[in-house]
C-alpha cells in the first residue's frame, strides 16, 4: 500500500471510527443511565414492600402490653421511626440517623408517614445499600457490546476505506506501470547514446568537445538519471543493498566531475568543500541517488552564473544554491513524490521523494532551508 | 468546707426526693386511683393519645387542655365511650402542679422506652 494510500485510509478510519465511536457512546451512556434507573426503581419498590411489612409491625407492637417490645428487624434492610416533630426514636442504624437523606449516597432511602402514629411515629425511614451485581452486569454488556461494535465498525470501515481509496490505488497503479514501462523502454537508447559519445571522445582527434557534442551529453545524462531515479523508485522495496565502508568525499568529487557538463552550460560558480576522511556504512547506489538529487536540483533550479556549494564534512553533506528558493508555505510538502514546489524546470517530482527514502533508510536527518528567490540550502546530518 | 458540702448535696437529694415523692403521690391520687375505680385502663388512654399526638409535647397539651376544660371535643376517647362513662370533672389543681403529673403520666407509660434491639 502506497504512503498516500495509508495516509487517506488513516484519515478516513479516524473520522469514520471516531464519529462512529461518539454516536455509539452517547446512545451507550443514554442506555445505560436509564437501566441503571430501571435497576434501582426494581431495588426502592422491594424497599417500598418492606416498608409496608415495617409498618405492619409497629403497629402490632402498639398493640402489646410487653414490657420490652422489640423492634423490627430484617437483614440488608436498615430502618428508624421519628415522631411528628422528626425527632429520632428508635431505629437499627448505626447512630442517630437525621431524616435529611440528601446528604447520605451508595445506599437507598425510602421515608414514608406512618399514620396513626404508632409507637408515636409518624415517619419511617428504610434504607438498603444498593445492590450493585446488576449494575456491574449492565457495565459489563455494554462494555462488551462497544468492543463488538468498536471491531465490527473497524473491519467495515476498513474494507470501505479500500474501496473509497481503490480509485486513487488505481490512478497511482497505472502511473507506476507506465513509469516501468518508459524506464525499460529509455535503458537501451540512453545506454547506446552515452557509449557512442565515449567513443567519440575517445577516438577524436581534437582534444575539445565540441559544444555540440556536450549539449548530447548533458542532455544523456540527464536522462540517464531519470531512468536511474525511475528505476531506484521501482525497485527499491525489491533491490538487495550491499551495505559497505564508503568515502563519501571521493564519491562527491567522482558525482561533482559528472555534473561539471551541466554546472559549466548553466556558467555556476561551482565551490565543493569535502573531507575526504567521511566514511559511511551505506549503499553506494543509495549515496549516489542521495548525493546525485541534491546536486542536480541545486543545478536545475539555480539561477544562471549563480553560486553552488557543495560541502562534505564528518557531519553533514549540504548542497546551497542562489536559485529560485521554495515557498514556505510549499516546504512542508516538498519532499513528498511528484511534489514540484516550481514548475518551471522539467522533471517528474520524484527528487527528493528518493533523498527523503534514503534519509529515513539510514536514521539521517534531512533539513531544508529556502528563501524564495534568494536560493535553498539542503543539509543530510548523518547522525540524529 | 467538706462537710458543709455533703450536708447541702443530701440536703438537696432529700428535697429532690421530696419533690418527686410530692408529684407521684398527687398522680397516684388525682389520677391513678380513679382510673383503677373506674377500670379504664391508664395504658390504654396513653396508646391512644400516643397514636393521635406522636410527642409527648404534643400530647402534653392535649391532655392538660381535656382536664382543664373536660368536653367530648377535648376527649381521646370515641363517643360511644361517654355512653357508658360520665364526663370527668375538671381537675382541681393548679396548672403547674397538673402539668408535673401529666409528665409523671407520660413517663410511666412511655413506650418509646420500651423499644429493644435482639
Amino acid at each position: 500500500m502506497l504512503h498516500s494510500e495509508k495516509r487517506s485510509l488513516f484519515r478516513f478510519l479516524i473520522i469514520y471510527l471516531g464519529s462512529t465511536f461518539i454516536l455509539f457512546s452517547v446512545a451507550s451512556w443514554l442506555f445505560y443511565i436509564s437501566s441503571k434507573h430501571h435497576l434501582l426503581d426494581q431495588q426502592r419498590e422491594s424497599l417500598k414492600y418492606e416498608a409496608e411489612h415495617i409498618k405492619s409491625q409497629l403497629r402490632i407492637l402498639h398493640q402489646s402490653n410487653a414490657q420490652k417490645l422489640v423492634y423490627p428487624q430484617h437483614k440488608y434492610i436498615k430502618s428508624a421511626i421519628y415522631d411528628l416533630d422528626k425527632v429520632y426514636i428508635f431505629g437499627t442504624f448505626q447512630e442517630d440517623q437525621s431524616l435529611d437523606i440528601n446528604k447520605y449516597d451508595n445506599n437507598l432511602y425510602y421515608i414514608t408517614k406512618i399514620e396513626p402514629y404508632y409507637l408515636g411515629a409518624a415517619y419511617l425511614l428504610v434504607s438498603r445499600a444498593i445492590v450493585s451485581a446488576p449494575i456491574e452486569k449492565l457495565q459489563k454488556s455494554i462494555f462488551l457490546f462497544m468492543l463488538g461494535a468498536g471491531l465490527f465498525f473497524t473491519i467495515l470501515g476498513y474494507f470501505l476505506g479500500k474501496l473509497f481509496v481503490a480509485p486513487m490505488r488505481d490512478a497511482m497503479e497505472q502511473l507506476n506501470h507506465f513509469i516501468q514501462d518508459t524506464t525499460h523502454e529509455l535503458n537501451t537508447p540512453i545506454s547506446t547514446i552515452l557509449t557512442n559519445i565515449e567513443m567519440i571522445e575517445t577516438f577524436s582527434e581534437h582534444e575539445e568537445k565540441s559544444r555540440e557534442l556536450k549539449r548530447i551529453e548533458i542532455a544523456s545524462k540527464t536522462l540517464s538519471r531519470i531512468y536511474d531515479d525511475l528505476t531506484y523508485i521501482n525497485l527499491n522495496h525489491k533491490y538487495h543493498r550491499n551495505i559497505v565502508s564508503l568515502n563519501m568525499g571521493i564519491l562527491v568529487e567522482e558525482r561533482m566531475v559528472y555534473f561539471s557538463a551541466m554546472a559549466e552550460a548553466k556558467s555556476l560558480q561551482v565551490s565543493v568543500d569535502t573531507d575526504p576522511n567521511v566514511i559511511l556504512q551505506i549503499d553506494r547506489n543509495d549515496a549516489i541517488r542521495l548525493v546525485d538529487n541534491l546536486i542536480s536540483n541545486a543545478i536545475k533550479y539555480n539561477r544562471s552564473k549563480g553560486i553552488l556549494h557543495v560541502v562534505l564534512t564528518e557531519k553533514q553533506f549540504s548542497v546551497k544554491d542562489t536559485g529560485i528558493g521554495i515557498r514556505s508555505k510549499d516546504l512542508q510538502t516538498i519532499l513528498q513524490r511528484f511534489k514540484r514546489a516550481n514548475k518551471s524546470e522539467g522533471g517528474f517530482g520524484i527528487g527528493l521523494d528518493i533523498v527523503n527514502q534514503v534519509v529515513n533508510s539510514y536514521g539521517f536527518v534531512l533539513e531544508v532551508r529556502s528563501k524564495e528567490s534568494k536560493g535553498t540550502e539542503v543539509r543530510v546530518k548523518w547522525e540524529k | 468546707m467538706g462537710k458543709i458540702v455533703l450536708v447541702l448535696s443530701f440536703l438537696n437529694l432529700f428535697l429532690f426526693a421530696d419533690e418527686l415523692a410530692i408529684t407521684e403521690r398527687s398522680f397516684t391520687n388525682t389520677c391513678i386511683s380513679c382510673h383503677k375505680q373506674q377500670q379504664i385502663p391508664s395504658s390504654l388512654i396513653y396508646k391512644r393519645y400516643l397514636l393521635k399526638y406522636s410527642t409527648n409535647v404534643r400530647m402534653e397539651e392535649a391532655m392538660f387542655n381535656y382536664l382543664k376544660d373536660p368536653k367530648k371535643e377535648y376527649s381521646i376517647m370515641p363517643e360511644p365511650f361517654f355512653l357508658k362513662f360520665p364526663m370527668k370533672e375538671k381537675v382541681e389543681v393548679d396548672d403547674q402542679t397538673l402539668r408535673k403529673s401529666i409528665r409523671t403520666y407520660l413517663d410511666t407509660y412511655n413506650m418509646k422506652k420500651k423499644l429493644i434491639l435482639e
